[in-house]
């Protein structure tokens, strides 16, 4: 059995159902993210898991304890609010302590621990000011610091970072990466932003409305997704519309690909942009290769690729070349391939149901 | 014209509508606490502060001034007491009747205050709802005073004010986050801990304010400890009501007039250094 584990988790509200099913399991020491839009339920999840929802059917286990029903005060959990929750009232030294004065320990010791855990998130000095008096950026420490000082169970962080800009964000994420390892503490990241589930969790638990997509390493979500939601809320995919011909195959703007059609229905092939290249058409096809051809309906210089949008017979896509070679003339006829392994083939979803 | 001096302008209707009602008149109560009273009863034009020596030299505006104090304070206390809880519950509550739970809170405002002290007479009254019931269920044998004393006067006052307070506390709770009880929560600390360490502190902004509010109207209430007081009731406001009507000793009106204003603008000053001090 895991470390954590939470098994057939349901919350309903009035009118909707937050969380549906959900199911996973964490080893220790592992970081896990939910990754998903907004309103899949993996605040929700994540909130369940620090005891602040109760929910409606399912259990949580923590090192084989039930602690489904356990107050939220008594599960030890270290929670990263998305609005980080610093008591206005109290020092930045008062705050992080806050936790371990609820438990009783001395004032030497509580006086220590801070110390060490301010020191950890690089704030050492700062015990005195009031939580307004500091940065984004440091207040976010802060909560951290606070959340590790306790010695937390599992490390429960909700949309931690999107808080801060572009630069901090990606700071903060290598030093909470780096933090977590060194600790070793089991930790579930809730995020909507795909990057920071790949760059800083051990598996990733895409969730899409209350229920989980698919679980993997970074590799296989990125990789191997297993739906067509999967592939399309986790990096970049163009859709082609695809028919299939009399032996199976999948047939794109009228061209035959090496790939393997699904046996019935409508159908997508999905190819992310960076796996396409742009080559003449005289070029032959290579074994193991799909081949379209189009015209070059525009480039994009984005700064470290070009993004080129093609037209063909059946209709647009796009790929990201590398900058710095020379630039497609508008209008000029190519050829595109890919590695025939690198296509997704999804069932087209009705019109009823949108992914 | 700059756009801060156009942006003066609109508020010049309501400065002179203020001057016209209410400066005006002030300066008339200054001017008269100057007067004195002739042995007629007469007010003779003077300017002098024979009225003012007269009213502080008599032992009553001290009793007067201690009753105001005393059933201000009792009556706020008691009103904070019971609004608190109702103004967290209304601040929280994510209940789809928040809107009207919050407008009967309210509703006493939208009352007279006569009507409420009838009110209140047909529920204290020695045949009212609550001595009926205690005498029915053999608790008491004759009925307990509760009315036209001050008992009465505390709890018309204490009732009269609550709406203010719940609006003001409303007001107030600007730092109260769920999120940071919910905080305290996951830090390990259990409701209760939690109500005492994050959800009070961060209340006493409002609750400074919501006292000194309900202070204020207190110690100018009129009509509740006039009514429910039976003529047993000395207040400030109850005198100054007195000398200006049925003594028509106006400017022995005007200096308590002037006096209890002052003593209202000090408390104010002191209660907004003491909620500007538990802000930070």
């Amino acid at each position: 059995m895991s470390y954590l584990e939470l098994s057939g988790l349901q919350k309903r509200y009035r009118d909707s159902v937050a969380v549906d099913d959900v199911s996973l399991s964490v080893e220790q020491g592992e970081a896990v993210a939910l990754l998903g839009p907004s309103g899949c339920g993996k605040t929700t999840t994540l909130r369940m898991l620090a005891g602040l929802v109760d929910p409606d059917r399912g259990a949580i286990r923590l090192d084989g304890t039930e602690i489904t029903r356990l107050p939220a005060h008594r599960r030890n959990m270290g929670y990263v609010f998305q609005s980080y929750a610093l008591f206005p009232h109290l020092s930045v030294a008062r705050n992080v302590g806050f936790g371990l004065e609820e438990r009783g320990v001395n004032k030497a010791e509580i006086a220590r621990q801070v110390t060490e855990a301010l020191a950890l998130v690089r704030l050492a000095g700062l015990d005195g000011r009031r939580p307004r008096e500091l940065s984004g950026g440091q207040q976010q420490r802060v909560a951290l610091a606070r959340a590790l000082v306790i010695r937390p169970a599992v490390l429960l962080l909700d949309e931690s970072l999107s808080n801060l800009d572009a630069k901090l964000r990606d700071t903060m994420r290598h030093e909470i990466r780096s933090i977590q390892r060194s600790l070793g503490i089991t930790t579930l990241f809730v995020t909507h932003d795909q990057v920071e589930a790949l760059t800083m969790c051990d598996r990733i638990a895409v969730m899409n409305r209350g229920r989980i997509a698919q679980i993997g390493s970074p590799e296989d979500i990125y990789e191997r997704p297993a739906t067509r939601f999967v592939a399309e809320f986790v990096g970049r995919a163009n859709a082609l519309p695809a028919a299939r011909d009399a032996e199976g195959r999948a047939v794109l703007w009228g061209q035959a690909l090496p790939v393997k059609a699904p046996a019935s229905g409508e159908f997508d092939l999905f190819v992310r942009p960076q796996r396409m290249r742009i080559v003449p058409v005289s070029e032959p096809v290579a074994d193991g290769m799909a081949r379209v051809t189009g015209r070059v309906l525009r480039s994009v210089f984005v700064g470290d690729h070009v993004e080129v949008l093609l037209e063909g017979a059946g209709g647009q896509l796009t790929i990201e070349t590398q900058s710095g070679t020379a630039a497609l003339p508008e209008g000029a006829e190519v050829a595109v391939i890919w590695q025939a392994r690198d296509t997704l083939p999804f069932a087209r979803p009705s019109a009823r149901e949108t992914p | 014209m700059t756009g801060t001096a156009r942006l003066k302008l609109l508020v010049l209707p309501a400065a002179l509508f203020v001057l016209a009602v209410y400066a005006w008149p002030t300066l008339g109560l200054f001017r008269n606490a100057f007067n004195e009273t002739g042995p007629t009863g007469a007010m003779i034009e003077a300017w002098s502060l024979k009225t003012a020596q007269e009213v502080f030299s008599d032992g009553f505006t001290f009793e007067l001034t201690l009753n105001s104090l005393w059933l201000s304070l009792s009556a706020t206390l008691i009103a904070l007491t019971l609004s608190y809880p109702v103004a967290l519950f209304l601040f929280r509550t994510t209940s789809r009747f928040r809107g009207l739970l919050a407008v009967i809170a309210i509703m006493p405002m939208l009352i007279s205050g006569v009507v409420r002290v009838f009110g209140w007479l047909a529920i204290l009254g020695d045949r009212g709802l609550v001595n009926t019931l205690a005498q029915s269920l053999g608790l008491i044998s004759t009925p307990v005073k509760l009315v036209f004393n001050w008992t009465g006067v505390t709890i018309g006052l204490a009732e009269s004010i609550m709406p203010y307070m719940i609006l003001a506390l409303l007001a107030g709770f600007g730092q109260l986050d769920r999120t940071l009880e919910e905080a305290s929560r996951s830090l390990g600390a259990s409701p209760a801990r939690t109500f005492w360490r994050v959800t009070l502190p961060l209340s006493l902004p409002a609750l400074a304010l919501a006292a000194g509010l309900g202070f204020v109207l207190s110690m100018s209430a009129y009509i509740t400890p006039k009514l429910l007081g039976g003529g047993r009731v000395f207040v400030l406001a109850t005198e100054i009501f007195e000398q200006a009507t049925t003594n028509t000793n106006w400017p022995v009106a005007s200096v308590l007039a002037i006096y209890t204003l002052v003593l209202l603008l000090l408390l104010l000053v002191a209660s907004n250094i003491a909620a500007r001090g538990l802000q930070r």
